[in-house]
């Protein structure tokens, strides 16, 4: 029997490849310290990945430096080491490794962890982003789409419902460079984001109504906040926009053939 | 949304032109076997030694002893292998041209619908259709809501039943009106976009046209289109060259000896097309062909294909594989937990879509039905039109472990089970 190539793996692969433009010019805009608390991150889901590997017998899987590059770079800043091995830990563990790691989990084990660490630590400031970063993150959607791991409809979504905010004039621009990093680190993932046609749209199209309803009505918070908590609510609709949208089928296909 | 202008699905990349020529060829030996995992109790009609003509009934089944099956060629019988309880293993027989030929009374056919189904039970052209849901042969008594004659296949290496037809569409034509005769029912006539058959076809037979990647090919997607399988609506699929046969079988009474069949895989010195018997030896079909080197025989296509002696009863395809060299010895860690570990999760990608034929199916939610063993959502999403075969491309494409072919079986035959039609 012979084997294509995309098993989990590829796919994880394929998306870090996707991402690495990104990812490798916000290292160039941050820095030491930016490399520091990758290599940090990567560290700690590395332990975790290996501690599950050994106790579990789940085999490690390259989605752990995804999670990690999401975690250093979306990450409140100034947090202590501490607080931050709490929070990724929390979200790696409770959000993949229990599941039975990658893609078997509900939600993106980043989306959680950054949530953890926002409302649990709602002093720290969120990170900042140069603008090319914003860019090279649609490079990255874009790359995603081609490998085919990132669907486009939800992209599409994500990206039209603020466009036509913009577009009706709404003071939405600032939030939009760190909307675009979050949509490829975080609601892109294949495995938590909403899997069939229709909900991709719905899934995209959420996420950017949220982006903007946030960004007109949350006084105060930060760009990265406000992208982090569309992230998050995004994805826990995800499985019910799916659900939904597999019912529309279901009662198209009834219709058509009873 | 552009369906008739892409057809989706995967473009593979294990294609060798055949060789023009098609020549016949019967292998020396040829057995009777049951479909793969068929448990099928029979009554021999034989004994091992006697000579029998080409289409002669060798048994029948137990249960329904109206079923016959035939000698796919005229010779002795070779050997005669059961298993406990009155299964069929097989039964290998010599080829011997002093068999003769068997000829059929088609008088019985006269009789309308009733007549027709004794032809077709005792011809053993009866196997040669496949019911859906749970893909089996149909039972003696089974009415099907539609039949779907598959006069495409979009299989890699597959030869275009067109190729198979030609000069055969009077008996196709006779085979399609016997066959709308016997369901008073939708009877669809499945072909290539791009290649449409040229014959005629009776006017109460609806035409589809079928993409050309596969799997657009299969007759699961375009029974799943065009009108699903559901457990008290069982569909029919049989190969346009078998409804070809029919008609040859009700102009002469006698059942054609050979079908085309492609033969291809790498470890082949070209890619060949021949007409050989049912149930042939692929040693001695594949011989004078094969490089030297070790090679493993499928009967089927690279995708699906069964390691195999014999071409399996509906398999038009044989694909001839070198054996990979013995990968150099894993490291003790990476067995044992490969051992451990359950299997590695499917991730929704563009290329499980295309491997499912696009947005016919909600590929991920169906895959994700199928691992959690959850039957309902898998009879809701469209899953009893399937069978093995309509997955094969998406068990390539992602490498899956285990295997969502044996999947869809094992879910296939609990739903059996529980709606006790097993």
């Amino acid at each position: 029997m012979r084997r294509g190539l995309w098993d989990r793996e590829m796919v994880a692969l394929l998306l870090l490849l996707a991402l690495l433009p990104m990812v490798l010019s916000w290292a160039w805009f941050g820095g030491l310290d930016a490399l520091g608390r990758l290599v940090f991150t990567l560290v700690v889901s590395g332990i975790w990945h290996l501690i599950f590997m050994l106790a579990r017998a789940q085999p490690p899987s390259f989605a752990g430096v995804i999670t990690a590059v999401a975690v250093a770079m979306l990450a409140p800043q100034d947090l202590s080491l501490l607080q931050l091995i709490l929070g990724i830990s929390f979200g790696l563990v409770m959000a993949e490794l229990v599941f039975g790691g990658w893609g078997r989990n509900v939600l993106n084990p980043a989306t959680v962890t950054l949530a953890f660490l926002g409302f649990g630590f709602p002093s720290s400031p969120w990170p900042d982003f140069a603008a090319p970063i914003g860019w090279a993150a649609m490079l990255a959607m874009a790359m995603g789409f081609l490998f085919g791991v990132m669907s486009l409809r939800l992209i599409l979504g994500a990206l039209i419902v603020p466009g036509l905010a913009l577009a009706l004039g709404a003071s939405v621009a600032g939030v939009l460079p760190v909307a675009g990093i979050a949509l490829a680190l975080l609601v892109t993932d294949p495995v938590t984001s909403a899997s069939t046609r229709l909900g991709g749209w719905l899934n995209g199209g959420l996420y950017g109504a949220l982006i903007v309803l946030f960004a007109m009505g949350w006084q105060g918070a930060a760009p990265a906040q406000i992208a982090v908590s569309a992230a998050f609510l995004a994805s826990l609709a995800a499985p019910l926009l799916d659900e939904a949208a597999l019912a529309l089928w279901a009662e198209s296909r009834r219709r058509r053939h009873g | 949304m552009f369906g008739p202008l892409f057809s989706a699905g995967l473009i593979l990349p294990f294609s060798a032109p055949p060789s023009a020529q098609t020549d016949t060829h019967l292998t020396d030996e040829a057995a009777l076997i049951p479909d793969h995992g068929e448990a099928l109790r029979v009554e021999l009609l034989v004994t091992e030694g006697v000579t029998v003509a080409q289409g002669q009934p060798l048994m029948r089944l137990r249960d329904t002893p109206e079923i016959a099956m035939v000698a796919p060629m005229a010779g002795q019988v070779a050997r005669v292998e059961m298993r406990p309880g009155r299964q069929l293993s097989q039964v290998v027989l010599f080829h011997d041209v002093g068999g003769g030929r068997h000829r059929f009374d088609t008088a019985v056919a006269a009789d309308g619908p009733d007549g027709l189904r004794v032809l077709l039970q005792q011809s053993g052209v009866w196997r040669s259709f496949r019911s859906r849901p749970f893909g089996r042969a149909p039972r003696a008594g089974e009415l099907p809501a539609a039949i779907f004659v598959m006069g495409v296949d979009s299989r890699p290496d597959a030869a275009a039943p067109m190729l198979a037809l030609a000069g055969r569409e009077e008996d196709l034509e006779r085979g399609l009106a016997a066959l709308a005769g016997l369901a008073q029912t939708s009877l669809f006539f499945c072909e290539p976009r791009g290649g449409r058959y040229g014959g005629r076809v009776p006017s109460q037979i609806a035409r589809i046209q079928a993409g050309t990647t596969h799997p657009q090919g299969l007759a699961g997607l375009l029974i799943h289109r065009h009108f699903p399988a559901r457990i008290a609506v069982p569909i029919w699929d049989i190969a346009a060259e078998d409804v070809a046969d029919l008609g040859t079988l009700l102009a002469t009474g006698y059942l054609p000896a050979t079908r085309l069949v492609a033969v291809a895989g790498d470890a082949l010195r070209e890619t060949r097309f021949v007409r050989c018997q049912p149930g042939a030896d692929l040693r001695g079909l594949t011989q004078s062909l094969v490089r030297p080197g070790p090679h493993d025989l499928l009967s089927g296509s690279i995708l699906e294909g069964r390691a195999a002696r014999w071409l399996g009863p509906r398999d038009r395809q044989v694909t001839v594989l070198s054996r990979a060299v013995q990968s150099r010895t894993r490291h003790w860690f990476g067995a044992a937990l490969a051992q451990a570990a359950i299997g590695i999760p499917i991730i929704p990608t563009a290329a499980l879509e295309q491997a499912m034929g696009g947005g016919a199916f909600p590929a991920a939610a169906l895959i994700r039905a199928l691992a959690t063993g959850d039957a309902e959502t898998f009879t809701r999403l469209g899953g009893l039109s399937l069978v093995e075969e309509d997955l094969a491309l998406a068990d390539y494409a992602t490498g899956a472990r285990p295997r969502l072919a044996n999947q869809l079986r094992a879910m296939l035959t609990r739903i059996a089970e529980e709606e006790d039609l097993a």
